[in-house]
């Protein structure tokens, strides 16, 4: 298999945009194809990710769609969905079509667009990533499913509401310095514990927001990446799935997709958990970024919670955990979420990341956790 | 031969306060239905069995910000349920305290009835 890398990153500001999400998608990569310095011309094929715009927007055939928004119409494109986890997916396949030698020069990313929709309509479009006949019918909500896992998590190891509004305050503080960020104020402790309930355990500051925004990557062959200024190399890509049934996990205070994924990617890409300088991961609810870093082999199970009281987690702490705000304070515009992820350690690792630039990083790691934990992907990049 | 319960017949039965897993012929697995191969072994030899309805809460979580139309139904407990027979079913919670909820509670399964639609729900275990 050829050797990838990415070249061009480009993220639109994430919060509320007055604009479909193709455009949302074009913007950000025109500005990835400008950051690769190849020409539009140059792109032969287009991965794009998107989830509810069938809902939202009553759009379907939207890669083709971005496509003709940026200019490039006559470009092969499909659409990924694999929700939350979509444009990483899309990224996975990128790197696996430019590996096998099919392509030179991929743009691959996603879009979304919600902060149109009413909460109520949004809430229901994004339950939809649950069962349909089985789940939905009895009320759960995406807060509701990793509720569920908070509430597994304390009960098998004590994990505290405080150690998650740890993860909470540590990721606005990060956000504050990220101009891209939906949220770039701080937060106290005391907020989060006083805000609003919103599914028992969780509270209002445990969920990460609505978000508009769209992100986009220029992934190629080493021969491309060579003439490129800075290049960003893939060791893996990996994916892997759970029971899509809440009813058939065998562990609610895990996320076993994660494990598999995880140690598939160490594996593919010769690295372990100790090699790994930065980590952008999907902290779509804060106990999520709990178990995400026990599940990745930072942390003993059960201690991430600790790990995050202790600020382990932190810019200047032994492994920073999402430098960029994560989803929680940069914002989750969900087809657009894995690309970002991305672009994030692709712009840490080039040592572009200003005021919230991780010292010496060499290798990051990229998790994106798709809907109910069905579905998870695990990439890492390194400098060198 | 492989007897597939039908998503259609598997809340039909449930609607009547019925529950119904799959065993597979093979390993003994049971399973919710619909599935054609076993999870555990990969044989395609399922058997309808009777569940019981009888478990104990996972875990739960009280929804307080609703999806659109269940605004009046708010606040509401959904759970985890895991049956005496070893598998799990997610349901609703109905007629015991929200701040009664503990992990490890007994339950008993009864349908939720909405117009067509049948929801699996729990309730007390007396
Ligand atoms: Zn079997």
């Amino acid at each position: 298999m050829r050797r990838v890398a990415v070249i061009g990153v480009g993220v639109t500001k994430f919060g509320k945009h007055e604009r479909t999400c193709a455009e949302l998608f074009a913007e950000a990569a025109a500005d990835a194809i400008q950051d690769a310095g190849v020409s539009p011309r140059a792109i032969q094929a287009l991965y794009y990710g998107n989830v509810v715009g069938g809902e939202g927007e009553r759009q379907l055939h939207m890669g083709p769609l971005a496509a003709s928004v940026l200019g490039i119409p006559t470009v092969p494109t499909t659409r990924f969905e694999t929700a939350c986890a979509t444009s990483h997916a899309a990224f996975r396949h990128a790197v696996m079509e430019i590996a096998a030698g099919v392509s030179d020069v991929v743009l691959v990313g996603g879009a979304e667009r919600v902060l149109n929709l009413p909460t109520d309509a949004a809430t229901e479009y994004f339950a939809y990533a649950s069962d349909a006949i089985f789940e939905q019918p009895t009320g759960i909500t995406f807060p509701g499913v990793f509720a569920l896992i908070a509430r597994a998590h304390m009960a098998k190891y004590g994990t505290t509401e405080e150690q998650m509004a740890h993860v909470a305050v540590k990721n606005h503080r990060h956000g504050a310095l990220n101009p891209k960020a939906q949220f770039q104020k701080e937060i106290t402790l005391e907020q989060v514990m006083k805000s609003a309930k919103v599914a028992d355990p969780l509270k209002l500051y445990d969920c990460c927001p609505f978000t508009d925004g769209g992100a986009a990557l220029v992934v190629v062959s080493e021969e491309v990446a060579r003439k490129s200024r800075k290049p960003v190399w893939i060791l893996s890509s990996a994916a892997a799935s759970d029971s899509m049934f809440l009813h058939e996990k065998k562990d609610l205070s895990r996320v076993l997709a994660t494990e598999r994924a995880a140690q598939a990617a160490y594996r593919q890409g010769g690295r372990g958990p100790q090699d790994v300088d930065v980590v952008e991961l999907h902290d779509c609810f804060t106990i999520a970024e709990i178990v995400a870093t026990e599940g990745l082999g930072f942390f003993e199970p059960g201690t991430g919670g600790i790990a995050a009281e202790k600020g382990w987690t932190s810019l200047g702490g032994k492994l920073p955990v999402n430098p960029s705000g994560g989803l929680k304070a940069k914002g989750h515009p969900i087809g657009a979420t894995g690309a970002a992820q991305v672009a994030e350690i692709v712009t840490q690792l080039r040592r572009e990341a200003g005021p919230r630039q991780v010292d010496g990083a060499k290798v990051g790691l990229v998790h994106t956790l798709g809907g109910n934990t069905a579905t998870v992907l695990v990439s890492l990049l390194s400098s060198e | 031969m492989s007897k597939v319960v039908t998503l259609k017949a598997f809340f039909e039965e449930a609607r009547s306060g019925r529950l119904t897993g799959i065993r597979c012929g093979r390993c003994g697995e049971i399973a919710i239905p619909p599935k054609e191969f076993c999870p555990a072994c990969q044989e395609r030899a399922w058997e309808p069995v009777p569940l019981d309805g009888h478990g104990t809460i996972a875990s739960f979580t009280v929804i307080r910000v609703p999806p659109r139309g269940r605004a009046e139904e708010a606040p509401y407990a959904v759970a985890v349920v895991k049956l005496d027979e070893g598998v799990s079913l997610l349901g609703r919670i109905l007629d015991i305290p929200l701040d009664a909820l503990k992990v490890g509670m007994p339950v008993r399964f009864r349908p939720l009835i909405r117009d067509e639609q049948t929801v699996v729900a729990f309730g007390p275990s007396q």
